[in-house]
């Protein structure tokens, strides 16, 4: 029973993380699709192979994703009304910018969710005998 | 024609990060797939072999660690009678001599040999060639003087010249001064970046596992033969690992041999060791890029590795160009594969400038150490980076500005040690 509905959760976090994918493609920008992409890949390839049970791993990856969403959502809507307001020059401020601050959230939660799997407290160097 | 010729060397900036970026990704594919196979390394030799050694450590107004790293050295686990200890005094004019002078008195393995100002300050491969004549040992370990080592460090490096093949070891260097302020934290986590990963996956993979210069060793009949260190040369252990792979010798990485040093505690002192660094293996990229290229000796990835090794410092300054060029094209009006292509530039931007490990490299490692709260600073690796691309822009400049105008490169560029980190030693 347990198995079952652990498996349930899993299969509700993919499907969190392919949604995002989904709106992010049709919703926002070709550019915030890719840099989910780039997590996706990071995160699935690298983290996966840490210790930790699946589901955490699952759920932060989703996190990750519903992050990313929020985050290119609130840029676009910026780009929307800068565009409006300073005219077509904030489109190339938008677009030099966009990548940099958009790795932002990337490298942020990534060292977050390896510092919720880190099994072992250790907060600085030791030094051994 | 402009916009062409921008594109195509933004296309060629891109791939060259790219491909930086697919190394690093492979290495740390590498290191997390052996830390699930094996357990950690044995401290315990599994072998008996105890060749003569000599240590070198050159001092140049070294008076407030030297003698903390002497003290060390009377503790070491190694045998005595196969053990020589050599300070290089060079043309110090503080009390390094005297200090270490009070420990050779008392201990036989300790010797100090004084360099004064006409045949000393020349540069730290000039005194270890000094200190290369006076040591009698088969292997030899260079240690800086604000180096603390594992009582059996010696151990621990030794075992790899078990095998003739290997030329030279290196062990790893772990920052012990982390907590003091936000540059040794960063350090700290280059230093997590370069070692736990970088060198690990490098001895892992076969390819190029590199000699610091400390914290290591070499064979000296090998080093004997290469005429000694190269004194023209800024980062002469580059320098010697370049010469030592291309003379058809191994170099390995003994990650378990940890010695503790005082990492830079200002930006100041970032700038002044990262520029040198930054120049000296630009030097040595000059030096040895074709040799690598022609050599016989490596094989094919491990030429490839071996010429991404020496090109390590010019990626700072390419990522610079292809900001610049990739904002000039935003403003021209860009294609297709430009906007797909500018996207990795803000990758690089997260990376640690001495080894272009980036962000996702650097975590793992220090998840591998069971490391938590430093993996906060990680997104500030931004700011070191960007710093990272003035001092490598600056240091190419000097090393033209110096080749026209024939000006000498080497001189004792050294960091200023304190000797007040010993409330981090807690044994």
């Amino acid at each position: 029973m347990q198995l079952v509905s652990s498996r349930w959760v899993s299969i509700s976090f993919v499907e969190a993380v392919v949604l995002c994918l989904l709106a992010s493609f049709r919703l926002i920008n070709l550019e915030s699709t890719v840099t989910l992409l780039i997590f996706n890949l990071l995160f699935t390839s690298l983290i996966f192979q840490l210790k930790g049970a699946v589901n955490k791993k699952l759920f932060l990856l989703a996190l990750g994703n519903v992050i990313g969403l929020f985050w290119s959502y609130v840029f676009c809507s910026v780009s929307a009304v800068g565009t409006l307001v300073f005219g077509e020059g904030f489109n190339v401020v938008y677009a030099i910018f966009f990548p940099f601050l958009n790795f932002t959230w990337v490298v942020s939660f990534w060292s977050l969710s390896l510092t919720v799997l880190t099994p072992q407290a250790n907060t600085g160097t030791e030094v051994k005998a | 024609m402009i916009v062409e010729v921008l594109e195509i060397a933004f296309l060629f900036c891109t791939l060259l990060i790219v491909t930086y970026l697919v190394r690093h990704y492979i290495f740390t594919i590498a290191v997390l797939r052996k830390d699930k196979k094996t357990a950690k390394p044995n401290a315990v030799l599994a072998v008996n072999y105890e060749p003569t050694v000599s240590v070198l450590i050159p001092a140049r107004d070294e008076e407030m660690v030297i003698g903390r790293l002497l003290q060390r050295t009377t503790q070491l686990t190694y045998p005595r009678d196969k053990l020589q200890v050599v300070v290089i005094d060079d043309a110090s004019s503080d009390g390094t001599g005297q200090i270490a002078e009070e420990f050779a008195k008392r201990y036989g393995f300790i010797e100090v040999l004084h360099r004064d100002k006409k045949t000393g300050g020349k540069g730290k491969a000039a005194a270890l060639n000094a200190g290369l004549k006076r040591s009698v040992g088969e292997i030899v370990f260079c240690f800086d003087a604000d180096y603390y080592p594992q009582r059996d460090i010696v151990e621990k490096l030794v075992k790899e010249f078990v095998d003739p093949a290997v030329g030279a070891v290196q062990g790893r260097p772990v920052v012990l001064n982390e907590a003091q302020n936000i540059v040794t934290r960063l350090v700290t986590l280059e230093r997590i970046g370069g070692y736990r990963v970088d060198q690990e996956a490098r001895e892992q993979l076969g390819l190029i596992p590199q000699f610091g210069g400390t914290v290591g060793g070499f064979r000296r009949s090998i080093v004997a033969e290469f005429g000694g260190f190269d004194e023209s040369m800024l980062t002469e252990d580059t320098d010697l690992t370049f010469t030592i792979y291309l003379a058809g010798y191994k170099i390995r990485y003994a990650g378990d041999a940890e010695c503790y040093e005082e990492a830079v505690d200002g930006w100041k002192a970032y700038w002044r060791q990262r520029h040198r660094w930054a120049r000296g293996h630009m030097q040595v990229c000059f030096k040895h890029a074709f040799n690598v290229v022609r050599s016989r000796k490596l094989n094919l990835k491990a030429k490839i590795d071996g010429l991404l090794l020496l090109n390590m410092y010019f990626v700072p300054v390419v990522t610079l160009v292809a900001f610049l060029v990739g904002v000039s094209l935003i403003l021209s009006g860009a294609s297709q594969l430009f906007s797909a292509l500018w996207l990795f530039v803000p990758v690089s931007f997260y990376s640690l400038a001495g080894n272009f490990a980036p962000f996702f490299e650097i975590g793992v490692g220090a998840y591998l150490d069971g490391r938590t709260r430093i993996q906060f600073l990680i997104p500030l690796l931004f700011l070191a980076y960007m710093y990272n691309i003035f001092i490598c822009t600056k240091a190419l400049l000097d090393l033209f500005a110096a080749k026209l105008l024939g000006k000498k490169q080497v001189n004792w560029a050294k960091t200023r040690h304190f000797g007040d980190r010993n409330c981090y030693i807690m044994n």
